[in-house]
């Protein structure tokens, strides 16, 4: 029982303190360890796959109604979209996470330890981007196999679908780890997941195109990121690109994640 | 080495109306074992996140291991552990990749890190558990792992927020002897409990605190001494004989005090026993019961907080 006491006199043992790489990589690590767990893909698949399936199938006779755009399958149009959705709705999940982490104090000592609470903000959004990536890949999968996805914009137009749907969702799930930050409550953080990402992912071009909308949704519909972020995805996929639109969302996703980046590594550091 | 490794100067903390610390002061020479004491809400916690920069102080100064907690506070990062009142362990990972991921973070390499988890779990019994995961780890056990997981960049001074709280008595008897086994060797300790004997047993020095501010502070005998002295207490057989029996005790120069059919006096030594036992017999007065009681820190701490309104 004596070996462990060094007396703060030899303080040469004590390590030189760890750079911001070296933060984001082992805490990084460290998260993507539970991705080892088959069950948490598996389950965290089944959502969207379920979405996908349901809108596929209930709605493909929009394909042929009239305004709708001529020669493109329900399936095709859709998948994009669902891409991004799907992105955007991972966002919700990073906030209660992180509210879960606040409560029961698994991040108190990480503010007491000489590291930047942002290398711990940012490795739970790499993390939530790997476990993105991989439900985004495992939807287009699906589509292929399951529904005979074959979009106009082939493999690189949809790679760049969803890789939008990932910049977008990684820009919300900062607004959410922001919002977790400050607010704390795991219940809460749930209730404005559905109030915020539910319309957002509805009152938009998603599902349907726009001008089917009623008029003061249109206007919403316009106004909406998660939008513009569709109508860039769909544009690479179905080999229309939208250029405006790709812009717009990527942009969006940038100022999203610098502005709550900020506001949210203040935000971790009080206990 | 009479360097102050805890050196808190007025310190205040206000939160929108409510006042958490009202100029507390306290300081803590290096190598000893500082205790906190006080209620639930009467700012210890509030004490410990100011000392461990988590808060800023709205008024007064404080340093630790020579560092001001708001200008240097990552200068502090770098020489404290902090034990908080909830086991802050990674469930899913196992006792040493805790320690080793405590270890990477802090700068160390893989090798040193592990290494240094593995004497952390030697030192703690917890070599058996070295490979399970934190989640099968008793409470006793999480807890080890947790002021373990403080100690792995061996700071210079370590806070224990109520390390002891619902543990079993067996695991508090270890935390014990580990603090000890910190503190000699050289390790600054400032603990907070809500036990009276654990401050007793383990601090050198002792802060009371009540409602944000220092009600008493001073060793464990000085708060002792400044309570009162030994009390005899005498329980009579027969209630009548509770109004000669208080003649009987101030003619011997005591001053009782009644409750029931209990009498209690202060005394200055034990002999003192002697004179009430003799002047009772004296007066054909029959006690059940005799006792001599030495003041403990619950006397102290009900004193000196239940005064204050």
């Amino acid at each position: 029982m004596t070996t462990l006491a060094t007396p703060p006199s030899t303080v040469q043992a004590r390590p030189a303190g760890s750079g911001v790489h070296t933060q984001v990589q082992v805490l990084t690590g460290r998260a993507l360890r539970r991705l080892r767990d088959p069950r948490l893909i598996v389950l965290s698949l089944l959502q969207p796959l379920i979405m996908l399936t349901l809108f596929s199938q209930v709605f493909r006779g929009i394909a042929s109604s009239p305004g709708f755009p001529s020669g493109v399958d329900y399936i095709d149009y859709l998948l994009p979209a669902v891409l991004v959705t799907t992105g955007s709705q991972a966002a919700m999940w990073s906030g209660s996470g992180l509210a879960t982490d606040l409560r029961n104090g698994a991040l108190a000592r990480f503010r007491t330890l000489p590291i930047s609470m942002t290398s711990v903000l940012v490795a739970r959004s790499l993390f939530d981007l790997v476990r993105n990536a991989i439900q985004l890949v495992a939807l287009i999968v699906a589509g292929v196999v399951l529904f005979g996805y074959a979009p106009a914009g082939g493999i690189l137009g949809t790679t760049l679908a969803l890789l939008i749907g990932l910049a977008i969702g990684a820009g919300l799930s900062w607004v959410f780890l922001a919002l977790a930050s400050w607010v704390r409550n795991i219940e809460l953080m749930q209730m404005v997941g559905f109030a915020v990402i539910f319309p957002l992912m509805f009152v938009s071009s998603a599902f349907v195109p726009i001008t089917w909308l009623p008029p003061w949704m249109q206007v919403i519909a316009t106004l909406n990121p998660v939008s513009y972020a569709i109508d860039a995805a769909r544009g690479w996929a179905l080999a229309d690109p939208a250029f405006g639109a790709t812009v717009s969302a990527l942009l969006t996703a940038a100022v999203l994640t610098v502005g709550a980046a900020a506001i949210a590594s203040r935000g971790v550091r009080k206990p | 080495m009479s360097q102050l490794m805890i050196d808190a100067v007025d310190v205040r903390r206000t939160f929108g109306d409510v006042t958490a610390l009202d100029g507390v002061s306290v300081a803590v020479p290096a190598g000893t074992v500082h205790g906190l004491l006080g209620h639930n809400g009467a700012g210890k916690t509030t004490l410990v996140n100011v000392l461990t920069t988590l808060f800023a102080p709205t008024g007064g100064r404080a340093t630790v291991a020579g560092f001001d907690v708001v200008r240097d506070a990552a200068e502090v990062r770098r020489r404290i552990g902090v034990t908080g009142q909830f086991a802050s362990v990674d469930e899913d990972l196992t006792g040493a990749q805790n320690l080793a991921l405590l270890g990477r973070l802090l700068g160390a390499s893989r090798r040193e890190a592990r290494r240094r988890a593995a004497e952390l779990l030697e030192l703690f019994g917890l070599t058996e558990a070295t490979d399970r995961p934190a989640q099968s780890y008793s409470g006793g056990m999480r807890r080890k792992l947790d002021l373990a997981s403080s100690l792995v960049g061996r700071p210079d001074v370590v806070f224990l927020d109520e390390p002891t709280t619902g543990l079993d008595p067996e695991s508090r008897l270890s935390m014990w002897e580990v603090v000890r086994t910190l503190v000699a060797g050289g390790t600054t300790v400032l603990l907070t409990t809500q036990y009276l004997d654990e401050a007793d047993r383990l601090a050198d020095t002792i802060t009371v605190l009540s409602q944000g501010q220092v009600v008493a502070a001073g060793t464990a005998a000085d708060l002792k001494d400044r309570v009162g002295r030994r009390t005899v207490s005498a329980t009579l057989a027969v209630a009548a004989d509770i109004g000669p029996a208080l003649d009987t005790l101030r003619r011997a120069g005591l001053d009782p005090l009644q409750s029931g059919r209990t009498l209690t006096a202060p005394v200055e030594s034990s002999r003192e026993l002697a004179v009430v036992v003799r002047a009772l017999d004296d007066a054909g007065i029959e006690a059940d019961e005799l006792a001599l009681h030495e003041p403990t820190l619950d006397d102290v701490y009900l004193t000196l907080t239940g005064a204050r309104p």
